[in-house]
Order: structure tokens, then sequence, then C-alpha cells
């Protein structure tokens, strides 16, 4: 593209923080060029609610309703890696019921998240109706959850040695009509969004992560699978007995346009959620029976240690590192979060672009500020 | 020039696919509900406000240690040998007089911790979710009905910063 033919007069130009398609409080100061993106500097922290601070004040058990609200659109996942990180600590083994219910409610909130990320990021670019679709559809994943526990969006469900409640009874009908129904809207999704000409020009060239890019940079889960990379922490460590599972790792195949661009990153978004459904399916008929409250300390006072444990969240890595003093509170939490580590990535790939391709970078790389500034 | 006539065709095109799926939903039930007028059916798991049934309530005091906001404020003072005696809805006898049971709603985060440990299930979560109010303080529920009796105690030092 002769991107030059649009330079101008140089502005510093301020996105955000309040804006519509930053996905949360983010702020970009883009030094632009006419219509020509010349720098980028994301200012990031206007949702810091001092998640690492705060845990270190309060019991174990007491810390992942915290650990809910930093990713708030994928909190299943989110409390899970922290849940996992603390039996990791104390040496706690769960039952068979707990694993598979660990599991069915990670990819349920999977799901959830994907249809929040591709329908909003529908809307940015400018088609409407496929969030509305996608949003409908989330409704119901939410619903469900509100049933099992009693919340919609921050569950507090993963707790440390079990999970706070059991399926109710009929959960399991339930999740499979809303399979049955859902799987026709993955392919509607496609008509309706995916190959649309427009959708295409405006993502279809644009925000190339290259595989070298995506390496140096740490990038993980879909962005780094969108650049044709097959690492998935399910995969490769295995937690949850995910390795008892058949899925595949969908990446990004470079169809339209090179690889790594926003559609790509996109597409891998939409077949995970494929995926997911066989992994529901599979949890699903595996269920076995099983107290779920059976491995639940009364009191969790991990000895004097400490760990690092690492899930694969619907954005990626996520990391927790836990110190232990051998308290009941924790000396250190710490948190490597997907999201911070590939928006460190957003100046190298925006640089030279328009400045209507921000807007598509920002929505394809699926950013929740909740998690950056934590 | 071929180029340009055939990105229009392909952009009319597949709109047009996408009209005719947005078309057909034209004629399927809708899913959404006029709220204040019709409601959901809540779940009986739902995790909206509070609410202590204070005649079972103990003090023992696990709902406020398991709070991670610290929003529920309580005070207990020990009822004299002479009174008769009282016990709970599941026979649990009741040592202290709760003189002030107090949550912050505002602060609450829902997050249901304070309910499990409770020996005598009074502390629960209710599916009531209509409970928006004018100012911040009518936020702050009264649960509990005994007046103190004993004559008030000093008032403890306060505490260091960051102790629990
Ligand atoms: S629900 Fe959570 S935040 Fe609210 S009072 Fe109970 S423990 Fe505290
Ligand atoms: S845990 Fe239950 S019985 Fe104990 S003080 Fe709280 S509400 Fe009362």
């Amino acid at each position: 593209m002769q991107v030059e033919a649009y330079a101008g007069e140089e502005m510093v130009l301020n996105m955000g923080p309040q804006h519509p398609s930053t996905h949360g409080v983010l702020r970009l100061e883009l030094e632009t060029d006419g219509e020509i993106v010349r720098n980028v500097i994301p200012h990031i922290g206007y949702l810091h609610r001092c998640f690492e601070k705060h845990a270190e004040n309060i019991d174990y058990p007491g810390v992942i309703p915290f650990c809910d609200r930093m990713d708030y659109i994928a909190s299943m996942n989110n409390s899970l890696g922290y849940a996992l990180a603390v039996e990791k600590l104390m040496g706690l083994e769960v039952n068979e019921r707990v694993k598979t219910l660990r599991v069915l409610m990670a990819e349920l909130n999977r799901i959830a998240s994907h249809l929040l990320s591709i329908g909003t990021y529908a809307m940015d670019i400018g088609s409407f109706t496929p969030f509305l679709h996608c949003f409908r559809e989330r409704e119901k994943v939410l619903d469900l959850f509100e049933w099992l526990c009693g919340a919609r969006l921050l569950y507090n469900y993963n707790w440390v040695g079990g999970v706070s409640h059991d399926i109710p009874e009929g959960f399991e009908a339930k999740t499979r009509e809303f399979m049955t129904q859902f799987e026709p809207v993955i392919a509607e999704m496609d008509k309706l969004l995916s190959y649309n000409k427009i959708f295409l020009e405006r993502t279809a060239d644009v925000g190339i992560i290259s595989e070298e890019q995506a390496l140096s940079h740490n990038v993980t889960g879909p962005n780094l699978r969108g650049s044709g990379i097959a690492w998935d922490l399910r995969k490769e460590e295995p937690y949850c007995g995910y390795e008892t599972y058949e899925f595949e790792v969908p990446v990004g195949l470079g169809e339209h346009g090179p690889l790594g661009s926003c559609w790509d990153r996109y597409y891998v978004r939409i077949r995970e959620m494929e995926q997911s459904l066989g992994l529901i399916r599979q949890a699903l008929d595996r269920l076995p029976e099983g107290d779920v409250h059976e491995h639940i300390p009364r009191r969790v006072r991990p000895a004097k240690s400490e760990v690092y444990d690492r899930t694969e969240t619907p954005r990626g890595e996520l990391g927790y590192y836990l110190v232990s003093d051998g308290g009941l509170i924790p000396f250190r939490v710490k948190v490597k979060s997907p999201c911070f580590t590939v928006l460190s990535l957003l100046p190298a790939i925006a640089k030279g672009g328009m400045v209507a391709d921000i807007i598509a970078i920002i929505g394809s790389i699926d950013i929740v500020m909740g998690e950056i500034d934590r | 020039m071929k180029r340009y006539f055939k990105d229009i065709f392909q952009s009319i095109w597949t709109v047009l696919q996408g009209m005719k799926i947005t078309g057909l939903h034209l004629f399927t039930r809708s899913c959404t509900l006029q709220y204040p007028s019709v409601k959901w059916e809540l779940p009986e798991r739902s995790r909206m406000r509070l609410f202590n049934k204070i005649e079972d309530c103990i003090g023992c005091g696990q709902c406020v240690r398991a709070c991670p906001v610290d929003c529920i404020y309580m005070t207990t003072e020990k009822r004299n040998k002479e009174e008769p005696p009282i016990f709970a809805a599941d026979g649990t006898p009741i040592k202290l007089r709760v003189t002030q049971f107090d949550i912050d709603m505002s602060l609450c985060c829902y997050c249901n911790l304070c309910t499990y440990p409770c020996p005598t299930h009074c502390l629960v979560m209710t599916p009531e979710y209509e409970f928006a109010v004018q100012a911040k303080q009518d936020f702050l529920y009264r649960f509990a009905k005994d007046e103190p009796q004993a004559p008030p105690k000093p008032a403890p030092s306060p505490r260091p910063a960051g102790a629990r």
C-alpha cells in the first residue's frame, strides 16, 4: 500500500483513555504524520487496583475473588491458574470430578471470552450485527454459569482443593442443548463476518506479527498461534488432565494475506471455539462421580516454599508466582500477564500503518486492561 | 481497473450474504425481555443481596474473618449466665449477644466467601437484586436487633496497618 501518499503534517494524537475500541482504559500516544502512524506509545495503569499488594494481605482463599477481577472476561480461567498454583504449593491432589468440572468450566468460559472478543472486534471494524449474535450466544453461557454458581461474571468458582458448587441437576442436558444450537452459529459467523470482503480488506493485510517477533516478545495464546506456531500449554504442559482429551491446536495459515495478520488471529479464535466444544463434549461424557469438596483443606497453610505455575487462558499464558513463608497469607503473588506482553509488541507492529489500522490491531490482539494493570 | 470492480462486486455480494442471515433472524423468537415489566427468573444459587437471619447468628465471627474486603462489622458481648438459654434453629447454644451486625453492600464484592464458613447457615445470599438506593449510606444493612446491655468498653486501640 502506498501509505506515503497520505502523509501530511506531524501531530501527536491521544487515543483514549476513554475510547470505545481500546477495550478498557488504555491511552495510546500516537505520533501521526497525516494519516500515517509514525510511533505508538501505550500508556497503561489506569485500571491499577493493587492486586499483588492486596494479595499479600489476604489469606489464600480470599485472593480468588481478586484473581477473578483481573481478566474479568475469563474469570474461570484466571482463578483456575491461582487454585492450581496454590495446590501445587501445598502438594494437594484433587479428585477426577473436580478436574473434569474445571476443564468443563474453563472451556465454556473460553467460548464466552472468544465470543466477546470476536463480537467487539467486529464492532470496532464497523460491523454491528455479529456483535449482537455473539452477545446473544455469550448470554447463554453466562446463564449456565449463573445457574451453576450464582454469578454471571465473577464466579469465585475454582477453590483451592476443589470447586465451590457441584453442577445442578439438569446442567448436563442444558449444556448439550447449548452446544447443539451453538455449533451452527460458528458456521454462521463465517458467512456473516469471516469471509466478508470488507472485513477481509480491513484485517487480512494489517498488523503482521512475524514468527520471530512473536517469539522474541513472548507473545502467547491465540496471538502466537495466529503467527503459525502451534504452542498451547494445554498440550505442552497439561494440567487438569488435559493430556487425556483429544483436541487440536488451531494455527494461523495465512489463507488471506500474509501469515500472522489480524485475520489469522481472529480466525484462530473461531476455530478454538470449535475445539472447546469438542473438549466440553468429552468432559461431559466422562464426568466421573465424586465429591467436589472432598479435598478442600480447612486451613490453607502451605509450607515455606515457592512455585511458578502457568495455565492457558483464552488470552494466552497466565502465570502465577507464589511465595509462601509458611503462614496463612501469601508472602508474594506475582502474575505474568499474557496481555501485557502482547501489548509491548504494539509499537513494533503498528508503526508505519494507518491510524484506522490501530483499531484493527488492538481488537485483534484481544487485550483486557484489567489484567494488564491488575 | 478489473480488480477495482471485482472488489466492489465481492463486497456487495458478501454483505448481501450477511444480510440474508440477518433477514432470517427476523423470523426467530426474540431473546430479549422488556425488563421492568417482565423479569428473569433467577436461579436459586444467585448471589445478590446478603441476608442474615439474626436469630440464628451465634456471633462466632467466622464470616468477618473470611471476608476479603472487610465489609462486615460485628460487635458482640457475653450474655449473662442468669439469662434464659437460647438456641439457634439447629440447636447451637447462643452464648453471645450480637449488638451490631452491619454489612456494607456498597463495599461487598459478592464473592460469597462469608456464607460458607457460617456454622448455623444463617448468613445467606438471596436472589434479591433490585436494591438500588438514593444515598450511599443506605447500603449499610443493619441486622442486629439486640441493644448492648453491658457498659461500653473503652474503644480498642486501632489495629496496626496491614494486620488482619
Ligand atoms: S460476599 Fe464477599 S465481600 Fe460480600 S460480605 Fe461476603 S465475604 Fe464480604
Ligand atoms: S458466621 Fe454466621 S453465625 Fe458466625 S457471626 Fe457470621 S453470620 Fe453469625
